[in-house]
């Protein structure tokens, strides 16, 4: 990718006052880890490489850092895409955020704003397909009974030690207080163990049915490997297949699950 | 000496297992490498740094420290016993062994707390020196050592180019296990290989200092900016011990459960008036980098951190604790001006 | 009868569903007083919550049913367009469609999760649904207690 250019526009943007933060990515002993520049000078840090998976609209949510906006974000389809989607849930204004937009195979789309960056989205990523990885899992685990299906959710979830690192990943979860941490009533119990376990991975995928723009961020950033994208591509390819909806496209969209038609499926219902 | 040939490691853990230990080694497991309970078949890891640390064994995510039954108006206590089966943690890390020292204060500074000495009691501690070790491991920048024996009950150490392992008690404990361990081991002589080199990162006392005189530093926004706030740090990290309290009941019964707490967290701090004391991820990163390099070694001479390197590892968000301890050094090699 | 005694039939040979129904105050639960009032028969499985309007009923509630011990859940409002607020039942609809699957796929059986219209006038449709739905729980057996979504016992 040409990095230069990436660096070239982070300066230009700190320099003349279009952004006061740039949050991109900077290489810290071969990870790639999140670059806060400040300084038009220090735009020399930044790269970007497939390695840089971390979606960085997450840190629009931090307290700290609104003092720094509007900010450039350094971002991948997804990333954009959850952009978007922060703006269609009024997280975001038009004037807080610009995007440095890079695709997946390493291009360069240059400086946009987020109707610049919605429009990219539509007109070059509007097909963007689940991971087919992800899909052939999910293909399999569908067809286990559901004795299968509760025996490997069990294992998976049995590793969690609610560290709530996916949460925090996740720009989407930007809850003041999430319902996990709501105890009048307890409804998700606390122990890092079975039912507690359950309902807190089930609720948390479920909070993003509709929301999600399948980046990734939260399976990677659990330190248990948990697959939590098998459960967020599960609700996305429902959201799709059932209300013809890809999130992340359309600033003025509504919510999927705050909105409704009229003929909505309801085969499962007597 | 006694020796085991180094890809006889699973024949010494399932002799363990026969004589009665409950045996926690480095396996696979879903594509990471974890310490847990070694069952018959299952390789013992020793290359990678397990992704979680050693005192999830003596010190669990969640545990059941007091219990009643509901009858009607009648609330009757149970018995809750410690869950501590003998057990051995084979081929963990040193610098895993070395966080024992002060979970050993922590938990027996002002109060004795019997849950985790009844644990630490059934536990044999019995380290591999490394060999191996990447980019995250600092254990030479916090008084620690690849071959540091401390919290060791016996030490593994890899022999004649990796072919073999020299197992050498240190302590009852490790003549008790290699008693145990019978057959399994050989006699013999061999020489140990010498352990990893990790490079010193920073100067831990020069840390210590800068902390004590800069609560308040202009630093401290710099250093944090990256943290998101989630617990994944504290709760792969083997000196944390925060936890919470919390009750759960339904009708008919009710428990008192431990469960691991972060610093990182918004709720932490949060009082029920509303007011937080630690308003933001910058104050919440800083206790975290406080606690650990300068109340810890004020209150108890040691230092919080053993070097493991595992909360770089797993954070999802690129922080570091060598990288700002680093920092923190750095700035102390700077001349006083105004503007620092 | 009560909790403690539906535990203690639970034995392979006499296995009595429990199942829990979340419905709207103003159709499903008119509905099924209407049964009751019409004298009208249906097996004593389930235990009805009422609540305003089924777009009041969070995902958490059904999780929370089974979770307490349910073998099964029965939500039910009122038809399309007869909503007492509207769209309550509309926005519950697109809830349930997610939910359904994202349980289903994580191992909780369909045939422990039913969805249902039932007017305030239909009380013979009310006794019907709980008698089959009653049938197809018998069929499946009880809720497996080792599944995640059960609570476990303290251990």
């Amino acid at each position: 990718m040409d990095v230069d250019r990436l660096r070239q526009d982070a300066a230009a943007v700190l320099a003349d006052g279009r952004a006061r933060m740039v949050i991109g990515f900077r290489d810290r002993a071969g990870d790639r880890v999140p670059a806060f520049i400040t300084d038009a000078e220090q735009a020399g840090e930044l790269l970007y490489d497939e390695a840089c998976r971390q979606n960085l609209a997450a840190y629009l949510k931090k307290a700290e850092l609104k003092r720094f906006r509007p900010v450039a974000i350094v971002a991948r389809p997804a990333v954009m895409r959850s952009l978007v989607l922060l703006a269609a849930e009024a997280q975001v204004a038009d004037e807080d955020v610009l995007v440095l937009g890079v695709s997946d195979d390493q291009e360069y789309h240059g400086i946009l704003d987020l109707a610049a960056t919605a429009a990219l989205l539509n007109e070059k990523y509007a097909e963007m397909p689940h991971d087919p990885d992800l899909v052939k899992r999910i293909e399999e685990i569908s067809a286990m009974t559901p004795e299968e299906r509760s025996g490997f959710w069990t294992e998976q979830f049995a590793r969690c030690t609610r560290c709530y690192a996916c949460r925090a990943a996740c720009p989407m979860c930007y809850c003041t207080q999430c319902i996990v941490e709501k105890n009048v009533p307890q409804w998700i119990s606390t122990a890092a163990a079975g039912h507690g376990n359950y309902a807190w991975n089930i609720i948390r995928a479920f909070h993003l049915a509709g929301r999600c723009t399948e980046c990734g961020a939260c399976e990677a950033a659990c330190p248990q490997g948990i697959p939590l994208m098998l459960l967020n591509v599960v609700l996305a390819r429902d959201v799709e297949e059932e209300f013809g909806v890809k999130v992340g496209y359309d600033a003025e969209a509504e919510p999927v699950i705050g909105s409704w038609r009229e003929d909505d499926n309801e085969d499962f219902i007597r | 000496m006694k020796l085991i040939d180094a890809n006889k490691l699973t024949a010494l853990a399932a002799a363990l297992a026969r004589a009665g230990y409950r045996v926690v080694a480095p396996v696979e497991d879903s594509g990471v490498v974890r310490l847990k309970e070694w069952a018959e078949g299952a390789a013992i890891r020793t290359g990678a740094v397990p992704v979680n640390s050693a005192k999830d064994f003596l010190f669990p995510p969640s545990e059941i420290i007091g219990r009643w039954d509901l009858d009607g108006d009648d609330f009757m206590p149970r018995d809750v016993q410690p869950d501590a089966p003998k057990t051995v943690l084979l081929a963990v890390r040193p610098c895993d062994a070395a966080a024992l020292a002060l979970l050993d204060t922590v938990f027996n500074w002002d109060y004795k707390d019997d849950f985790y000495n009844a644990r630490r009691q059934a536990v044999t501690v019995v380290p591999m020196v490394c060999t191996a070790a990447d980019e995250q491991c600092f254990c030479t920048s916090v008084g620690g050592a690849p071959d540091a024996t401390a919290g060791a009950d016996a030490m593994l150490r890899p022999a004649d180019g990796g072919t073999r392992f020299i197992l050498e008690p240190l302590t009852d404990k490790g003549n008790a296990l290699l008693d145990a361990a019978g057959l399994a081991l050989a006699e013999g002589e061999a020489a140990a290989d010498p352990p990893v080199e990790i490079a010193r990162r920073f100067d831990v006392e020069a840390v210590t200092e800068w902390l004590s005189r800069n609560f308040e530093s202009d630093l401290w926004p710099a250093l944090s900016l990256a943290c998101l706030g989630c617990g994944a740090c504290a709760y792969a990290c083997p000196t944390c011990h925060c936890f919470d309290i919390q009750d759960e009941a339904t009708r008919r019964e009710s428990v008192r459960l431990k469960n691991w707490d972060s610093c990182g967290f918004g709720l932490f701090t949060l009082h029920a008036g509303g007011h937080n004391p630690r308003p933001d991820q910058t104050a919440r990163w800083r206790n975290r980098v406080m606690h650990k390099f300068s109340y810890i070694p004020e209150r108890f001479a040691l230092v919080g951190c053993t070097g493991c390197g595992r909360c770089a590892r797993v954070c999802g968000a690129g922080m570091s604790m060598s990288e700002v301890c680093r920092l923190i050094a750095d700035e102390t090699k700077k001349a006083p001006t105004h503007e620092s | 009868m009560t909790q403690a005694e539906a535990k203690s039939t639970e034995s392979a040979e006499a296995f009595e569903p429990r199942i829990v129904a979340f419905v709207c105050n103003w159709c499903t639960y008119a509905g099924a007083d209407l049964t009751g009032t019409s004298r009208i028969q249906y097996a004593a499985n389930v235990r009805i919550i009422k609540l305003p309007c089924t777009g009041r009923i969070d995902p958490l509630f059904i999780l929370k049913a089974f979770e307490g011990g349910a073998d099964a859940v029965l939500v039910s409002g009122c038809h399309p367009g007869d909503c007492h607020y509207t769209s309550g039942n509309y926005h519950a609809r697109r809830r349930w469609t997610l939910l359904r699957n994202l349980l289903a796929f994580t191992g909780i059986d369909p045939r422990r999760l039913f969805f249902s219209w039932v007017s305030a006038a239909e009380g013979q449709k009310f006794a019907d649904l709980i008698n089959d739905i009653t049938g197809t729980v018998r069929d499946a057996g009880p809720f497996d207690p080792t599944n995640p979504a059960r609570r476990q016992p303290w251990t």
